[in-house]
Formats: C-alpha cells, sequence, structure tokens
C-alpha cells in the first residue's frame, strides 16, 4: 500500500506549488491513475514516491513505512519505475538492460538471463531475437516493452508509470494498452499509472485520481467519475469528448 | 629532387631511422597515456565539480596557446634538464586539453532521459558515472585522445631541439644542413606516423564499441575487435622494441641513456659548423682513447647547450669566445681577442666547472657582407662606406642579429647606419635572398662556405665592432679529471682551422651536399690527426 498524507511540494520556496496537500492511498494489487494536463502535479507525484524529488511537507508510506527512513537507492531499486522518455541505455543490449536492476542487486548472471528471458518473452520480444540488439535498432514501441519488461526485473510489488505511451503513436499505443490491461490481471502488482489521456484512464484504472493545478480533485472509480463530478472541472473534463465529438459533426 | 639520391639518404639512414621512429613513437605515446591517465579523472572532476570548470580549462586552454618551442625553452630552464624528460611533460601538457574536453563535454551531452532512467532504478552516483556516463561519453573522449595523440606526433619533432631524439632529429639536421632530403626523412615518416597513430586510436574505439555486442559469436568482426583493441598498445610496443633494440646494437646517441663513466657526450647546437665541429672532436677522440662518444648533436641553441654543460647531460661542445662573454655571462663587448678568451676562461672555471681549451684558430664573427659585383662597382671596403648609401639599401638579418646588442642595434649606434629596410631572415634563406638580389647587405657568419658559393664579399669591420668569436672546445672539469688525456687530445686541434679551412669545410656539407662525418675523416687525415 502507498499512502500519501498532505504532500506538497514547492519549487520556488513557496511562492508557487506545483503539488499541495495532496493525500491518497493506492491499494495492494490496485492499479491507480493519476488524470490530469501537463503541469498539473502528477509527476512530481510520481516522482516523490521513489524520492527522485523530495517533498515541500507531508509524508509518504509504503506499507506503513515513512520513505525518507529508507536509503533512496535501495527504495528505487524495489520500486518498478517506467519512464515517459524511455531512457533505455544505449550502450548495453536489450537483455543487459531489462537485466540492470537484478545486476544492481547483484544476481548471479544465470538467474538475470532467465529473468530476462522470462521478461522478455512476456512483453512480447521473443528473447532469443532480441536480447542482443541495441535499443536503437527497436521501434519506439517495441523500446516502450523493453522499459517494461525492466521495471518488472526485480519483481516489485510496485510498479510507477509515468505517461509510458505518451509519445507512441495511436495504434501501438492501443495495442500495449491492452496488453498492459491483461498484464496487470496476471502479475497482480500495485500500480501508480499516470497520464493525460482519458481514455487510457479510464480503460487502465481500478480507481482514477483526478489533479489539477496541484491539487486533488477527485478520487473514484470510473462510474462515480462519470456520475457524480466532485468540481466543475471533473465535469467538465469527462463531458468534453463528447462535447469534440459533436462539435466535430457540426461542422461536417 | 632526385629520386634516387633519397632512395640513397634512406638505406644510409634506416639504421637510424629505426630508432628515430622508436623513439617517436615512445614519445608521443608515453606522453599521450600520461595525460590519459591524468586528463580523463580531471575531466570527472570538473564534470562534478562545477565551479572549478572554468578556472582549470582556462589554465588548460592558455597552456594550449603556448607555442611549443617556447613551452620547450621554459620546461628547460625551470628542470634545468634537456632531454627527455622536458619533452615529455611538455607533450604531456600539450595533449591534455582535448582529452579533458571532450571528457567533460562527453559527461555532459548525455540525454537527461536516460540519465533520470539511471537514477531512478536505484543506480548510486558511482554506478551512474562507471555504468552509464563514462561508457556513453568514451566515444567523443576517445576522440579527444585521437586529437591528442596525432597532434603529439607532430610536436614531437620539436623535441629534437633539446635533445630528446625523435624524427625531428632528421629535420633539425636537414634544416641546419639545408638538406632537404634529411628534412623529408624526419617529414614524410612523421606523416606516416601520425596516420597510423590515428588508425591505431580508431580501431580501439571499434574494439570496445557497444556494437561489438550485435557480432555474431565466431564472426570474422567479433573475432576481429579484441585485435584491434591492442592496436595502440602494439604500436608503443613496436616503438620499444625499436628503441631498445637500437639502443643494444649501439647505433647512434642514446637519449634515455645514463653516462656510463667511460662515455663522453658531447653536443652541439644546430647549424653546420658546429655540427662539423662536434664531428671532428668526436673522431678524434673515439681515434685516440678508448672512451665511447655520445653524440648529442643540433641541440637548439646557445643557453640549451651551455645549461646542458653545466648538469653533465653533455661533457665537451664548441662554444665561441664572443657568445660566451655576451650572450652567456651578459658581459660587455671586449674587442681584443686574446682578452675575451682570458675573460670566458676566467669565468667559466669559477662559476660554471667548465674549462675554455685551445681554439680551433677561425673568428666566426658576423660579416657584414654585400655582393661582390656590388662591392667593387660602388668601391664598398669597409663596413664605413656604406654609411651614405645605408638609407637606399635592404637588408636582411637573422632575428637573431635584428635583437643582440652586438648585432644591428650596436651597429647601428657605433657607424651610425640606417638602413632603409630591414628584414628578418632565416639563415639558410640569408644567403639566397642577396645571391637572387632580395636583400643588399645581409649580416653572414665570417666562415660561412657560402660567402664564397656566392659570390659575396665581407666589409671590413673598421671601428672593430663585432666582438671575436673564436671557437673553442668547452669541457667540464670533472670528465677532464677522470680523462685528463682529453685536454691534451683536443688541444692538438689548436690553431688547424683558420677563416678559410672553416669556409671551406663549411662549403663541403652545405654546398657540396657531403655528410659533416665524412667531411671531418677527410680533414682530420689531411691534417695528419687521423690515418
Amino acid at each position: 500500500m502507498i499512502r500519501l498524507e498532505r504532500v506538497t511540494k514547492s519549487f520556488d520556496g513557496g511562492r508557487t506549488y506545483a503539488v499541495k496537500e495532496l493525500s491518497f492511498e493506492v491499494s495492494l494489487g490496485e492499479t491507480l491513475v493519476l488524470l490530469g494536463s501537463s503541469g498539473c502535479g502528477k509527476t512530481t507525484t510520481l516522482k516523490m514516491i521513489n524520492r527522485l524529488i523530495e517533498p515541500t511537507d507531508g509524508i509518504i508510506e509504503i506499507e506503513g513505512e515513512d520513505i525518507r527512513s529508507r536509503d533512496p537507492v535501495d527504495l528505487r531499486r524495489s520500486i518498478g519505475y517506467v519512464f515517459q522518455g524511455i531512457g533505455l541505455f544505449p550502450h548495453m543490449t536489450i537483455g543487459d538492460n531489462v537485466a540492470l536492476v537484478p545486476r544492481l542487486l547483484d544476481w548471479p548472471a544465470e538467474k538475470r538471463k532467465n529473468r530476462a528471458r522470462e521478461l522478455l518473452d512476456l512483453v512480447g520480444l521473443p528473447f532469443r531475437q532480441f536480447e542482443r540488439r541495441l535499443p536503437d535498432e527497436l521501434s519506439g514501441g517495441q523500446q516502450q516493452r523493453v522499459g517494461v519488461a525492466r521495471a518488472l526485473s526485480a519483481d516489485p510489488a510496485y510498479l510507477l508509470m509515468d505517461e509510458p505511451f505518451g509519445a507512441l503513436d495511436a495504434l501501438t499505443r492501443e495495442v500495449l494498452q491492452q496488453e498492459l490491461h491483461h498484464l496487470k490481471k496476471a502479475l497482480k502488482k500495485t500500480i501508480l499509472f499516470v497520464t493525460h489521456d482519458l481514455f487510457e484512464a479510464l480503460y487502465l484504472g481500478d480507481r482514477i485520481a483526478v489533479m489539477h493545478e496541484g491539487t486533488l480533485h477527485q478520487i473514484g472509480d470510473r462510474d462515480e467519475l462519470l456520475k457524480k463530478p466532485a468540481t466543475e472541472f471533473v465535469r467538465d473534463l469527462f463531458s468534453r469528448p463528447a462535447k469534440q465529438l459533436a462539435g466535430l459533426k457540426e461542422s461536417m | 629532387m632526385d629520386s634516387a639520391l633519397l632512395i640513397m639518404g634512406l638505406t644510409d639512414h634506416l639504421a637510424e631511422l629505426w630508432q628515430r621512429t622508436g623513439e617517436h613513437i615512445l614519445l608521443t605515446g608515453c606522453s599521450t597515456f600520461i595525460a590519459i591517465s591524468i586528463g580523463i579523472p580531471l575531466g570527472v572532476l570538473l564534470f562534478r565539480k562545477n565551479w572549478l570548470r572554468n578556472p582549470v580549462m582556462g589554465v588548460i586552454g592558455i597552456l594550449q596557446t603556448i607555442p611549443s618551442l617556447a613551452m620547450l625553452a621554459f620546461l628547460l630552464a625551470l628542470l634545468n634538464k634537456i632531454g627527455t624528460l622536458p619533452a615529455l611533460i611538455a607533450l604531456t601538457l600539450y595533449a591534455l586539453l582535448p582529452i579533458v574536453r571532450n571528457t567533460l563535454t562527453g559527461l555532459t551531452g548525455i540525454s537527461s532521459d536516460v540519465m533520470e532512467a539511471a537514477r531512478g532504478m536505484g543506480m548510486t552516483a558511482a554506478q551512474r558515472l562507471t555504468m552509464v556516463r563514462i561508457p556513453l561519453a568514451a566515444p567523443v573522449i576517445l576522440a579527444g585522445v585521437r586529437t591528442a595523440a596525432v597532434v603529439g606526433v607532430g610536436i614531437a619533432t620539436l623535441s629534437a631541439f633539446i635533445g630528446a631524439g625523435g624524427l625531428g632529429q632528421f629535420i633539425n639536421r636537414g634544416l641546419a644542413l639545408s638538406d632537404t632530403r634529411l628534412i623529408l626523412l624526419g617529414a614524410v615518416p612523421a606523416g606516416l606516423l601520425a596516420l597510423i597513430v590515428d588508425f591505431a586510436v580508431g580501431a580501439f574505439g571499434w574494439g570496445i564499441s557497444p556494437e561489438k555486442k550485435r557480432d555474431r559469436r565466431g564472426s570474422i568482426k567479433a573475432r576481429t575487435r579484441p585485435m584491434a583493441t591492442l592496436t595502440p598498445f602494439l604500436l608503443l610496443l613496436l616503438g620499444a622494441v625499436a628503441y631498445v633494440s637500437s639502443l643494444s646494437s649501439g647505433i647512434g646517441s642514446g637519449n634515455f641513456s645514463k653516462n656510463t663513466g667511460n662515455t663522453i657526450k658531447i653536443g652541439t647546437k644546430n647549424f653546420t659548423e658546429q655540427l662539423l665541429l662536434g664531428e671532428i672532436m668526436a673522431q678524434l677522440i673515439e681515434a685516440k682513447t678508448a672512451l665511447k662518444v655520445e653524440r648529442r648533436f643540433n641541440l637548439g641553441g646557445t643557453m640549451i647547450c651551455h645549461n646542458a654543460l653545466r648538469n653533465g647531460e653533455i661533457d665537451l661542445y664548441a662554444e665561441y669566445t664572443g657568445t660566451g662573454l655576451i650572450a652567456v655571462l651578459k658581459h660587455p663587448v671586449i674587442t681584443d681577442p686574446e682578452e675575451a678568451l682570458h675573460q670566458v676562461k676566467e669565468v667559466y672555471r669559477e662559476r660554471f666547472g667548465a674549462r675554455w681549451l685551445k681554439p680551433f684558430g677561425f673568428n666566426n664573427t658576423y660579416a657584414i657582407t654585400v655582393r661582390k659585383k656590388d662591392a667593387k662597382k660602388y668601391g664598398w671596403d669597409k663596413i664605413s662606406d656604406l654609411k651614405e648609401v645605408a638609407p637606399r639599401l635592404r637588408a636582411g638579418f637573422t632575428a637573431e642579429f635584428a635583437e643582440r646588442p652586438d648585432g644591428y642595434p650596436g651597429l647601428h649606434q657605433s657607424y651610425e647606419l640606417q638602413f632603409g629596410e630591414v628584414r628578418d631572415l632565416d639563415p639558410s634563406l640569408m644567403y639566397k635572398a642577396i645571391a637572387k638580389g632580395e636583400v643588399d647587405v645581409i649580416c653572414a657568419f665570417a666562415t660561412d662556405g657560402r660567402i664564397a658559393a656566392y659570390n659575396l664579399k665581407p666589409l671590413k669591420d673598421d671601428r672593430q665592432f663585432f666582438p671575436p668569436y673564436y671557437a673553442a672546445p668547452v669541457i667540464r672539469v670533472e670528465i677532464l679529471e677522470d680523462h685528463p688525456e682529453l685536454a691534451a687530445i683536443l688541444s692538438t686541434l689548436g690553431g688547424v682551422l683558420d677563416d678559410k679551412n672553416m669556409q671551406h669545410l663549411n662549403f663541403e656539407v652545405d654546398g657540396k651536399r657531403q655528410r659533416p662525418a665524412q667531411v671531418a675523416r677527410v680533414f682530420l687525415k689531411s691534417k695528419g690527426l687521423l690515418y
């Protein structure tokens, strides 16, 4: 379980807030989507959870333990992270990229290799074919599959995903969303997923937290958000696609 | 250039070429390796300590702008030593800039996505540096090393000026003797070596490239890469082998060798007459004693020879009384030759532990020289004859003459001479320039063979302005104590060479392209000093 309590982050000494008094929980095995437009503080929130950014105020707990008491390096190795920019290491083979955290954790070579095989097969990139390739030979979609496999490599209980499909074309994105949908059921991970894409949020999230300008507007499952929007912003956000579609029809 | 002549020159010098190439590779290779082992850690340090970047890069940048010769001269003065050490230091300093700058650029130029991933996955700062930044910066760092090594091959040719050997030795000697073949014998292999070094570092880069990870196992590429990685080391090994093998076979001077007690090290400055005097003394000692002679010829100037003598880097060289008095001792001009010799003898013995032996006989003073036909036409015989016409004449002087108090500044005062135009010319160009009519007056050396060869006339120094420049062997007292017979042997050379003789010998080399060793041998035989 991940728990945030009145977490606040200001990058400029308190004049403006990237995240303000944010509180929520991610239950075990749940996928929570942080939904919001760019600059709403969702990525900052994600980074505070593995201490890439330190909060200005508030408490973050994982399994009841304040993360400030954890060594940041150990903490990060225990949490899977899929990056918006993918960030594969261009000088390492796909196999080495996937097995990186196990290597940092000093797993024996054989075990690392087996793990890389298992994961690459899992994300649809046959190990034998891809193990020795370098990242620049792969398409964007394939690279992010590797990114997902890499995040899962040390079998972390928690997975943080920062707009993992944001840079991909619509078709690839859809395929990967579907695969992730199946994957999360099979893996039973606790996932915190950041996106600005409403449909992605609705499709993947067990619950959705809507953020705007650093604050949490509403958190709940899709029915609650659609039927009982808590704020004007949430109502507007969820009715916009229908309006856009209507507008498009009219103009045609 | 006759290609047959070129090849002849090559076969003559093959053994020495092997040695000099070895020295050159060792000089460049060692300095590059030292620069790598300083430069890469320094680059990493600068990457981590932002505030250090500007000051340190500034200093390294300034080092780079110091002309190579000035750097060598400075290190020489600082270390008080000629030979390999100052050359290595200078080369290392020059190699630093490209290596440090490229290390810094390579480390900072890595995509922030990759670095964020490295941090987010739980790499420590040290792991991010060694597992991500340095491997990714490697191609950029290697490009810096490549630049440093190739530039180093070029700069290393200048090390010969301070007796560190290398291919520059040929170039130096060629310049001193205006012998294009010798210059090419140094320059062409140096150029080729630069290409080879470039290739070797490139091959190393190819060998360690991440691309190797996609080579198929057992493929030619996969098998070639480890060998490619070894290329620079093999080249260095080759240099060491060349150097060591030529040492043991006893060819020429070993610039890395130490004095063994039964060796006498003879130095010369870098012009023909000095090489001849060096050879004459060397051959005589070789013939009359059991001593082994180490020739440390072509040192780049008076102060280099002088300091080398003081430090025991050389034991003996020929110096000129006027030069010793004015350039070394900063003493005012003494025009009486006996008095001048007496003066340098005294001071050298007291201050430098060196003894001036009997002069060879000739006086290689500066001579204000004009074309013979002009002298006849206008009735010029002595320097003061030029006073009226000087403003209409063009003078070509060496840079040194234009500056020295016993050169043009003093001449101008003493004779009230003011030439219309004064051009700085290289000594070897000066004679050609007057022969071709590009200048009208030059500051020739009285014993230069080209005075006769180009139909020139030295004018009489009627006001006795120029100090006497009688050449004599200058030898360390210490070596005389170990080998007292040397004084007597070298004294047999006293007075055997007058101005005409010396002009003739110089011309044999400069004009007729004979080798100094050959000319020296013939001369010694003709005087009955050698059989």
